[in-house]
């Protein structure tokens, strides 16, 4: 035994590693084992009755999705300016892109509450709304624009150099440029940022807390103020702190393991296209 | 782009670039209104109350009194506490998929990994109410805890949830040095341990230890999970700081302050509301300080390598 380290440092790891992905499946078993009675067909269609105890959670399946696709409404456009900003029109290593990638990170990391208040400031406040889903759907779109932006901007500054200076060659001015040769290869990053921040506004309760969800009451909204939505992370965040029915227990595993598989497909969609990109990026 | 822009910019802008730019300025004005707003709102508590909005020990807004001494140091604590479980862990696995896993095995691992990380909050919160509670007050009853809702649960249940998030920047740095390096070194006779210990690691520990820190700032800044297994019991701080007892006790965060009720009450208010957003303002400078440090560290080791 010359050096204890040798075999010490692969146990040590694969250890550490064996833990986390027992952890990885405990937690899918717990998820699953714990949803998958609840989950009927009944159960995804039918509106929500006696508190969450009994019925489904349709109208809350439903807000979840308006208050994303708003949210997707809200952040592509913003997203896509950024990240053209960041790689195409600022230069590569100065200062101004190095500050706008460091500012877009940063960005990404604002707590998710911090969103919740400026609804709170914004819309009550600010413009005296009650609660809406177009505040919900605004302020998740803003917290996931950094998400997009950094994908999409990463994506555009992999294109190759040659392809942008042969366009400007061809005498290509900027916006031709964008719409003929960047974007059409950089769909693919633009649409598996929105997945990956969808999947992450699917599942955040916080900035929804204040001024979007309601728990039980609201169906299809008919305007815009004062028109709350159901939506599944504040039904569980709710059921969590005051039900003690084992109905309602199951019902609420069950909206758990709706709200899981909606976040993981959203995420799972995004996985082939990355990797769609990556080859892509290494062909180039 | 460089060598175009000169002979394009005499021309006037057309309706793309006008876009770009309008959209990309429009937002950041709108965030700094919005922050402007933010500021503008939590003034009257500031010069009201000034320091002892941070130092203060006391909260109780019924007899106007905003101390959020407690509730930082609810934070800080819980955040400390998950980072010194999650990072070894995380550490260890992320080196584990870097340098032992092979390399087809690797994507899959990944993903795996990044599904625990997609878990919404709400869920984990779930899991905590429900589950780790009752296992965290059987596990620690030799200490006699009031209930499982305290600090040390919601600690737990952080480091499972920042777990994953240090493991892949961590394993994202690790990925960063260079395969020739290794490749040199074991034609140099170094077996694959003193490789990790002596070429890797020394090159990959800046950007490891900036996972670690974007690992605490997401703690710091996590809500709703935080918020259902912490007790939420206020004015929680200990006689002297290395007093390990109220880990063991209910307590509150600057986040789970937040997310209750007294986040409605005050709208009318403006010293109470302005409370409220201060909590905020003092969230974001310690969670911005981790978090800018963490991509600092990142950046530099990247360029580095």
């Amino acid at each position: 035994m010359r050096n204890p380290f040798k075999h010490l440092m692969h146990t040590a790891t694969a250890l550490s590693a064996a833990s986390v992905f027992t952890l990885i499946i405990a937690v899918a078993y717990l998820i699953i084992s714990r949803g998958n009675h609840a989950i009927t067909w009944e159960f995804l269609t039918a509106e929500s009755s006696e508190a969450g105890a009994s019925g489904g959670i349709r109208w809350q399946i439903l807000g979840t999705l308006i208050l994303i696709v708003t949210s997707a409404i809200v952040a592509i456009p913003f997203a896509t300016a950024l990240a053209l900003l960041h790689s195409f029109f600022l230069k590569p290593r100065s200062l101004s892109r190095r500050t706008l990638g460091f500012t877009l990170q940063l960005f990404n990391a604002v707590p998710s509450i911090i969103f919740g208040i400026l609804g709170l400031i914004i819309f009550t406040r600010l413009l005296d709304w009650g609660k809406s889903w177009l505040a919900g759907g605004i302020l998740l779109g803003i917290m996931i624009i950094p998400t997009i932006a950094i994908m999409l901007a990463h994506r555009i500054a992999a294109l190759p150099r040659a392809q942008i200076e042969s366009a400007t060659g061809l005498g290509l001015r900027r916006g031709q440029i964008i719409r003929s040769v960047i974007m059409p290869q950089s769909v693919a990053a633009l649409l598996s940022g929105t997945l990956l921040g969808l999947a992450r506004a699917a599942g955040e309760t916080a900035p929804i807390l204040f001024v979007a969800t309601i728990f039980s009451g609201a169906t299809m909204p008919a305007g815009i103020k004062d028109q709350p939505v159901l939506a599944l992370p504040y039904h569980i965040f709710v059921l969590a702190q005051d039900s003690f029915q084992d109905s309602a227990r199951a019902n609420l595993w069950g909206s758990a393991l709706v709200l899981v598989a909606i976040v993981t497909l959203l995420s799972a969609l995004a996985i082939p296209l990355r990797h769609k990109l990556h080859n892509a990026a290494d062909h180039a | 782009m460089s060598t175009t822009a000169t002979w394009q910019s005499r021309r006037p802008p057309d309706l793309t670039t006008c876009l770009v730019w309008s959209g990309a300025l429009a937002f950041a004005l709108a965030m700094l209104i919005a922050l402007g707003l933010w500021i503008a709102q939590a003034s009257p508590a500031i010069s009201e109350y000034g320091q002892t909005l941070v130092t203060g020990q006391q909260w109780f807004y019924r007899h106007q009194l905003f101390g959020a001494a407690g509730m930082i140091y609810g934070s800080i604590v819980v955040s400390l506490l998950a980072f010194l479980l999650a990072t070894p862990l995380a550490f260890g696995t992320a080196i584990y998929l870097s340098e032992y896993l092979p390399a087809p095995a690797r994507p899959w691992a990944k993903t795996a990994v990044e599904f625990l990380a997609a878990i919404p909050s709400v869920v984990y919160g779930l899991l905590g109410v429900i589950l780790l509670r009752n296992w965290m007050a059987d596990f620690l009853s030799p200490f006699d805890p009031l209930s499982g809702d305290m600090l040390a649960t919601a600690a737990v249940l952080l480091a499972v949830m920042i777990l994953p998030t240090v493991t892949t920047f961590a394993e994202d740095s690790l990925r960063t040095v260079p395969a020739a390096q290794r490749l040199a070194a074991r034609a140099l006779a170094l077996n694959k341990s003193q490789t990790i210990r002596r070429i890797v690691l020394p090159q990959a520990w800046p950007g490891m230890v900036g996972a670690a820190l974007l690992g605490i700032g997401r703690a710091l800044g996590e809500t709703i999970a935080v918020f259902l297994v912490i007790g939420r019991l206020d004015n929680q701080f200990p006689d002297h700081l290395f007093n390990p007892s109220l880990l063991i006790e209910p307590g509150q965060t600057l986040t789970s302050k937040r997310g209750g009720p007294e986040t409605h009450i005050p709208m009318g208010a403006p010293l109470h509301w302005g409370a409220i957003l201060s909590l905020g303002l003092i969230l974001l400078i310690v969670s911005a300080l981790f978090v800018i440090t963490g991509i600092l560290l990142r950046r530099l080791q990247k360029t580095r390598s």
